[in-house]
């Protein structure tokens, strides 16, 4: 038992040694072509770097987005009988409500101004006689009443205020303007797409540059594995700097994108410190979060490790007899 | 130890290295593989140390039939084989020292371990002030010694040499020939490939004469006995092929 116990052990540490072996030889051979390897790297870093930097532009756009949705507004269309005074009355009794920071209430001439504007007739203007000119339009039939333009205070509470403003009798409609916000979260959704198709993309680029830098590598290396099989090498134990080599690569590559990311982030504060003053809104730069750059880390090293293989053990079918 | 069963080989293309080969070598035994260049010497080494497979026949090492076994089990059966080549197949951007540990390293020995050994080897060949020299920088003989500390570094019960003496001068190789058969008096079955028939003669030990592929003689030779000189046997033949 202790004979087996002691056994297993000399196993691993031999084992732990030929690791230790192979590790040390992927470094060196990493630090014989000094040029060779940082190139490889800089070409990895770009690669990452791409995706890296879009993604973190486009999380940067969506914290401006929920910033700009707070602007958003709700129009309260009054009964069209409902005078100016009842209508300022109803505003200013709403503007009172907790989860309202602002009423504006607009006369039915200001709204036909923002509507023919809105339409395009440059001469509209509110004057019935010019309306009347365009029976199609049926506006001044129709007339317009007074609109309360109402700023909720809690973007969250939305829906409930809509509801509790359209239980109000002199209330006629409710319209939530959400257009503008829906596109940009559209835009925002095609941009997130582009990203992951990029992501992939550039992926699969971490893979061939690494598998190809190998194959090269191994190619450069068939003597040496040569005479590690004739003397007894495993298939493992030839593999295995191989393995290693992609693994630095992968991980530098990774290290180098996440710097070049950090930099451009660090140029940009600037410029958008200056924006976000005209705005009078504080914008804070969103950084790649720690979870973040460790799948990055952890994805391009693992996507060393599989080029490598592939590179190698292709490699390895031609020299082996 | 070794044994040859109506061996066979044939190159793709149609060359045919050996035929009908036949002999065995027993554990412990040190024997010299003669022929001139061709005759499938090193074919006859590279088939036991499995860097080839028979295409007739069987090769045992060991009891086992090595034409057969997976090429999994291929590394642990060279680790128990030194091999010493004709081209010497050192490592050129490494250092001695790393050349020469390389099988030890493979098996995953200690540091410690592989410095006495490593030490020793070539203390052995007389390489022991040039460890941390470049193979580039070493002369032919010397960087056929750092194949032969490797080949012996890990202590394999079967050495086979591909020409260690081809590049050497006489006293050098002299010297050489008895370090292997100090090897062998301490338990190594030794198998030679040579060009150096004066050498032959002189050891007297078991010799192999290949001739086109086939093993056209097996026995001992020694200097008094002219008779029985493969240098004399290969010479009319190669005279009259030529």
């Amino acid at each position: 038992m202790s004979r087996r116990l002691s056994r297993m052990r000399a196993d691993v540490r031999s084992w732990s040694r030929r690791h230790g072996y192979s590790l040390l030889s992927s470094i060196g051979s990493l630090v014989r072509h000094p040029l060779n390897s940082l190139l490889t790297i800089a070409v990895l870093a770009l690669a990452l770097a791409l995706p890296l930097g879009l993604y973190m532009a486009l999380d940067n756009l969506r914290q401006v987005n929920q910033n700009l949705e707070r602007l958003d507004s709700l129009s309260v269309f009054l009964h069209i009988e409902l005078d100016e005074a009842n209508a300022r009355r109803l505003g200013s009794r709403i503007s009172a409500w907790e989860s309202v920071l602002a009423v504006d209430p607009i006369s039915p001439e200001a709204g036909m101004r923002e509507l023919s504007g809105a339409i395009g007739l440059p001469k509209a203007s509110g004057s019935n006689s010019a309306t009347a000119e365009r029976p199609d339009l049926g506006l001044a039939e129709v007339g317009l009443p007074w609109v309360l333009e109402i700023t909720p205070a809690d973007r969250t509470s939305l829906d409930t205020l809509s509801g509790r403003l359209d239980e109000l009798e002199e209330v006629d409609l409710v319209v939530i303007d959400l257009d503008w916000v829906r596109r940009l979260d559209a835009l925002l959704a095609i941009f997130l797409r582009l990203v992951e198709i990029m992501a992939v993309v550039f992926a699969l680029t971490v893979l061939f540059v690494i598998s190809n830098n190998i194959r090269t590598e191994v190619q450069q290396r068939r003597e040496e594995i040569e005479v590690l099989a004739m003397v007894g090498a495993t298939p493992g134990y030839i593999r295995r700097p191989f393995l290693y080599a992609g693994l630095w690569m992968g991980l530098a590559g990774a290290l180098l994108a996440w710097l070049l990311v950090v930099a451009g982030l660090w140029l940009l504060g600037g410029p958008v410190g200056e924006l976000a003053a005209s705005y009078a809104t504080p914008i804070m730069l969103a950084w790649p979060s720690p979870n973040l750059v460790g799948g990055l880390l952890a994805g391009s090293g693992l996507l060393g490790i599989i080029g490598a293989w592939i590179a190698v053990s292709h490699q390895l079918l031609r020299i082996n007899p | 130890m070794i044994t040859f069963e109506h061996v066979g080989k044939r190159y793709p293309g149609g060359t045919q290295a050996l035929s009908d080969v036949n002999f065995e070598l027993a554990g412990g035994e040190m024997a010299f593989l003669v022929g001139h260049s061709g005759a499938g010497k090193s074919t006859l080494l590279r088939l036991i140390a499995l860097l080839e497979r028979p295409s007739r026949g069987q090769v045992l090492f060991e009891g086992r039939n090595i034409g057969r076994i997976s090429s999994r089990q291929i590394p642990r059966l060279r680790r128990r084989i030194g091999v010493i080549f004709q081209d010497h197949k050192l490592l050129s951007d490494r250092k001695v020292f790393d050349n020469v540990a390389l099988p030890l390293m493979i098996a995953g020995h200690g540091w410690s371990g592989i410095r006495r050994r490593v030490h020793a080897a070539l203390d052995q060949v007389g390489l022991l002030d040039k460890q941390n020299m470049r193979i580039p920088t070493l002369s032919g003989g010397e960087q056929q010694r750092v194949g032969i500390a490797r080949a012996m570094v890990g202590k394999p019960p079967v050495l086979l040499a591909d020409e260690p003496t081809g590049n050497l001068d006489p006293a050098l190789s002299a010297e050489l020939m008895q370090l292997f058969c100090t090897l062998n008096e301490l338990g190594t079955t030794v198998l030679i490939a040579t060009h150096d028939l004066a050498l032959v003669h002189r050891l007297g030990r078991r010799t192999l004469v290949l001739e086109g592929g086939s093993m056209i003689r097996d026995g001992t030779v020694d200097a008094t006995d002219s008779s029985s000189d493969p240098a004399g046997s290969m010479g009319a033949r190669q005279g009259s092929r030529t």
